[in-house]
């Protein structure tokens, strides 16, 4: 955008104005292309759960109830805006601002299409997590400068929710950061490049050279640090498509739920037991930009998951169009963005199909299920992640002389590596699940006679 | 570039610098905790526009997610929130003054002392000694190792601590019982009285005792 | 996923209707598998929602939203919401006789009406002149139409009453009327199963309605064309059968023949006291009590009609009744009108033929001839 900008404007103006104008564009239309989703999800999620309960949703506003959410704007910018008279006025204010701003900043370092990310930060994933635990600081403002209990107690909820939820969602994207060996968001899709399971191994066996659209050349994939290869690409080398990919993705997933305060664990603002939680003193517009916050907080999660485990804008075809070069690559971009649109989407979907299926979790249930079941497949995840990329990129002088995978092409190294994790994450799975399984209720009922006497 | 860079430099140290005035003296304490999470957010930005963003990012996250929540949470938790909206400033409050500038001073005189001011810009294109995520990394296990350890061992003690703190022994864990249980309760208790109870009694006492736990 | 899932349940007949069967009963599920269960269920009924419709109840998925203002349920014919008034198609009487049995046992007393009156003699009418329901605070409790001897009031279906002005639920006889075949319509077994009485105490009551009271304002200009249309047609056919028959009017030719038919009820009814006490002028004392039936009928004073309760004095009640036929003969003299006059200068005729031995009766049965006669004087008069 800046490079576009500095052609048209030239030496116009000074060097520094044109960046920041460049940035401020850059950021419109990251926020429009978030709001416009958050439009689109606020009807999709009324619609589509309506129908899983046999129902139809809103559908009076405009074709199929597209309006919809214009007419739910409207009625929130025409709403009043109370403040309570005990509440802390300024706190009160800056509460919502405060949980909308980190999740707009979220947006930033996600790449939303081949070569379309507003900003290059080499330590993105680190960036996301720290941003997205801010907004905890917002909803404690919420819930204190309301000077409402309940609205104190979906606060105590949603931060504690929060902390202890970013522990899982921090350890799965380890995995990520082990397997890319950097924490930029930017390579993930090109490394997740080639076909299902084995990844961009798969080379070229003609010294010739072989057809572009079906070969690219891959510079930065586990197994060939260094020199360029050309491998099989098929868009979709994706890593939810290897155990450490699936399990980290899971784990990630059912994390990011927690802190997208989505059913089942939208515990903070269980309506039915403190009201609207943190929400509970605010109307109007203020209440809008919780709702905003929260939607486009699931966007981006959705669009990290999609960008970490799922390839991002990496699809069949987006590779074969761009190394057609000329003007075949902006087809490319917009292909890629297509298709990352198209995973968020999907992983909304799921979102949505969770509120539908599953009640709310007790907050003993929460914690239970955050520190005794992900946290620990979290953890044995990382350990098959450091596997993965010893078996498959380590030299035997890396090794240490343990271990000599140097005469194995790349595909049967993966192949190995695939098994070795697969072996070991579904055990571990299983162990943890079946220590997980049955409630000590037995155990109980010995402590009790233990207390009686 | 450099303009922006001085604008904004000096814009964000103004904000440290008053939202740290701020929290020492603004009175209410919830406050005082929000104006110190501002400053450490303009910490964090200060960081980043020295091209530090793993520093700076990580003080976004250890600082600003996590101490400060912390903090939060311990005035919500601990303080009484009416009786706290009117902090009494100390009578002593230049002693608070002193040891803090006398300490900033220890740690500030040496470094301005012996620093090498005009230090030549980096080569370009050579990154500077320390900047990403795998130069501290590497920092950390190599050169300040034992520092590094030290740091561990000593967040390893307090973590124990506080699970020791706040850690029931098995046998004293309890859990809010039911009615039907406590009922059930009190009568085992008053088997060995001489003369048992009646049932209605036993529902009492436990009634009685039903808005402890 | 887990299961193979009986989507359609089998429906088991028994003696008190259909029973949908389904069968839930799954295996024991290990970690992680209810919630995958409960995910299939899930997206079971989102897919099916999308393509269909739940029709029938065994159908466990489907979209079940009917679309009100579009889409209607069918209402069963007991559903009740506010009453109505019913009127008959042809004829446009109201079935409604004012008996004030629903006014009575109103629970929350909505229901308030007035009895018609007949302008010329001030006496009622079985007919209703006003009828006020306040349907914003009636509780659709249909006591009204549970206790109407006539079938007059009845249960509406109509449910879409709301409102912005204050006190436009009061609603009055014209709005409450419906026509019986509306009523028909949306309760075809209710109305079937009351037809045939109703429609009989509604032939017995339009004798006793003068004119159009009782006729259901809506259908008032209807009745008066349909009359007048069929006065005309038939005007020339009476006229070449029977010349003398002067009054063209319609109205003054109902008014007699439905007099005589009260005359004749009339008669019926009081026979029975009149045969228990043995009299000895049988035939006079008849003729009088007639004629003062008679008279009375042309006031329409049907409830007040004469019954000598069968007494011991045997000419006693015989004189009672002539007198009282006198003075009802001379009453209607003074305020007659067209309708009435035919039936009166008639009833003394039986009297005065009969040879009657009480002088007494005799006399008061002169009188009342006397007096009739008068009336058709005067009403001959009043003709031309």
């Amino acid at each position: 955008m800046t490079d576009i900008l500095r052609s048209w404007i030239g030496g116009a103006l000074p060097d520094w104005v044109i960046v920041l104008i460049a940035y401020l564009l850059v950021t419109t239309i990251v926020l429009f292309y978030a709001v416009g989703n958050f439009i689109m999800m606020v009807w999709a999620e009324r619609r589509v759960v309506a129908r899983m309960q046999d129902r139809l949703g809103p559908n009076r506003v405009g074709p199929a109830g597209l309006l919809q959410p214009i007419a739910d704007a409207v009625k929130m910018f025409t709403k009043e805006d109370i403040v309570p008279r005990s509440a802390d006025q300024w706190v009160h204010l800056l509460a919502p601002i405060v949980s909308l701003a980190p999740v707009a900043m979220m947006l930033a370092v996600i790449p939303w299409g081949r070569g379309w990310e507003p900003i290059d930060l080499n330590v993105a994933l680190l960036y996301i997590v720290a941003v997205s635990a801010v907004s905890g600081v917002g909803l404690m403002m919420a819930g204190w400068g309301s000077n409402n209990k309940f609205a104190l107690l979906g606060a105590m909820r949603a931060v504690a929710q929060l902390v202890s939820y970013e522990i899982p969602a921090v350890t799965a994207l380890l995995t990520v950061v082990i397997l890319a060996g950097g924490m930029s968001l930017l390579e993930l899709p090109y490394m997740q490049a080639g076909v299902p399971l084995m990844g961009a191994t798969i080379l070229c066996g003609d010294a010739a050279g072989c057809s572009p659209s079906l070969y690219t050349t891959v510079t930065s994939f586990p197994g060939s640090p260094g020199e360029p290869v050309q491998a099989l690409d098929l868009g979709l080398g994706w890593w939810v498509f290897t155990p450490v990919g699936l399990l980290g993705f899971i784990v990630f997933f059912i994390a990011a739920l927690a802190e997208g305060e989505r059913t089942p664990f939208d515990i903070p603002e269980a309506d039915s037991e403190i009201v609207a939680g943190y929400m509970t003193e605010y109307s109007g517009m203020k209440f809008a930009t919780f709702y905003i916050a929260q939607y486009i907080l699931n966007f981006a999660l959705s669009a990290l998951a999609a960008t970490a485990f799922l390839g991002g804008w990496q699809g069949p075809g987006v590779a074969a169009l761009a190394n057609m070069g000329g003007p075949w690559v902006h087809v490319a971009a917009a292909l890629s963005a297509f298709y990352l649109l198209a995973k968020i989407w999907v992983l909304f979907f799921v979102m949505i199909w969770l509120r539908g299926a599953f009640p709310r979790l007790r907050v003993d249930q929460l914690m239970d299920f955050a520190w005794k079941l992900l946290l620990p497949l979290a953890l044995v995840n990382i350990v098959s992640a450091s596997l993965m990329v010893g078996l498959t990129q380590w030299t035997s002088a890396q090794w240490g002389g343990l271990l000599s995978l140097d005469g194995f092409a790349p595909w049967q190294r993966q192949l190995i590596a695939i098994l070795v994790t697969a072996i070991i994450n579904i055990a571990a799975a299983y162990w943890i699940l079946s220590i997980n399984q049955r409630p000590t209720q037995e155990e109980w009922i010995e402590e009790e006679l233990v207390v009686a006497s | 570039m450099n303009t922006l860079i001085t604008i904004l430099f000096v814009v964000f140290a103004a904000f440290i610098l008053a939202s740290a005035i701020m929290t020492v003296t603004v009175k209410n304490i919830v406050h005082a905790a929000l104006w110190l999470i501002s400053s450490f957010f303009g910490v964090g930005a200060l960081y980043l526009l020295m091209e530090a963003e793993f520093l700076g990012v990580a003080q976004v996250l250890i600082y600003v997610g996590a101490v400060s929540i912390l903090i939060l949470f311990a005035i919500m938790l601990t303080r009484d929130l009416e009786g706290s909206q009117n902090r009494q400033l100390t009578p002593r409050w230049w002693i608070a003054l002193i040891v803090p500038a006398a300490l900033f001073g220890l740690l500030i005189v040496p470094t301005v002392m012996t620093y090498a001011w005009q230090l030549p810009p980096p080569p370009a294109g050579q990154s500077p000694a320390i900047s990403g995520a795998q130069q501290i990394g590497t920092a950390f296990m190599r050169e300040y190792l034992l520092p590094f350890e030290v740091a561990a061992i000593l967040l390893l003690v307090a973590m124990i601590g506080a699970i020791v703190i706040a850690f029931e022994e098995r046998e004293r864990r309890r859990r809010v019982l039911t009615l039907a249980e406590q009922v059930r309760l009190r009568r085992q208790q008053r088997q060995p009285a001489p003369l048992p109870e009646p049932a209605a009694t036993a529902i009492q006492a436990s009634e009685a005792t039903g808005g402890e736990s | 996923m887990t299961t193979e899932i009986q989507t359609e349940p089998t429906e088991v007949q028994t003696t008190r209707g259909g029973v949908y069967v389904i069968d839930r009963s799954r295996p024991r599920l290990r970690a992680g598998q209810g919630l995958l269960t409960g995910l299939d269920v899930v997206f079971r009924h989102f897919r099916d929602a999308l393509t269909r419709k739940l029709e029938k109840p065994s159908q466990q998925t489907g979209v079940f939203t009917v679309q009100y203002p579009e889409e209607r349920l069918k209402l069963p014919e007991a559903f009740r919401n506010f009453p109505i008034l019913l009127y008959d198609d042809e004829t446009g009487h109201e079935l409604c006789t004012s008996c004030f049995q629903c006014q009575r046992i109103c629970p929350p007393q909505v229901i308030h009406m007035t009895q018609a009156r007949d302008p010329s003699t001030g006496k009622p009418v079985p007919a209703v002149a006003e009828f006020l329901i306040e349907y914003d605070a009636c509780m659709s409790c249909g006591l009204c139409a549970e206790v109407c001897p006539f079938d007059a009031i009845k249960m509406d279906h109509e449910f879409e009453y709301s409102t912005d002005v204050h006190g436009g639920l009061t609603i009055n006889k014209e709005a409450l009327n419906r026509p019986i075949s509306y009523y028909e319509k949306i309760a075809p077994s209710f109305w079937a199963e009351v037809k045939d009485s109703a429609m009989k105490k509604l032939q017995g009551n339009m004798k006793r309605r003068p004119d159009l009271i009782g006729v259901a304002p809506q259908m008032v200009e209807k009745i008066r064309a349909k009359r007048a249309e069929s006065a005309a047609a038939q005007a020339p056919a009476p006229a070449s059968a029977t010349p003398d028959a002067a009054p063209a009017d319609k109205a003054a030719r109902l008014a007699a023949a439905r007099a005589r038919a009260a005359e004749k009820t009339a008669a019926e009814a009081s026979a029975e006291p009149v045969s228990e006490s043995t009299p000895a002028d049988k035939a006079a004392r008849l003729a009088a009590i007639r004629a003062a039936n008679a008279a009375k009928k042309t006031d329409e004073g049907a409830t007040e009609a004469p019954a000598p309760t069968g007494g011991a004095p045997t000419d006693k009640a015989a004189r009672l009744a002539a007198i009282r036929a006198a003075n009802a003969a001379k009453k209607s003299a003074e305020g007659a009108d067209a309708a009435s006059a035919p039936p009166a200068a008639e009833a003394p005729a039986p009297t005065t033929g009969d040879a009657p031995t009480d002088k007494a009766a005799r006399l008061a049965a002169i009188r009342a001839a006397n007096a009739a006669k008068k009336a058709a004087a005067q009403n001959d008069g009043s003709e031309e």
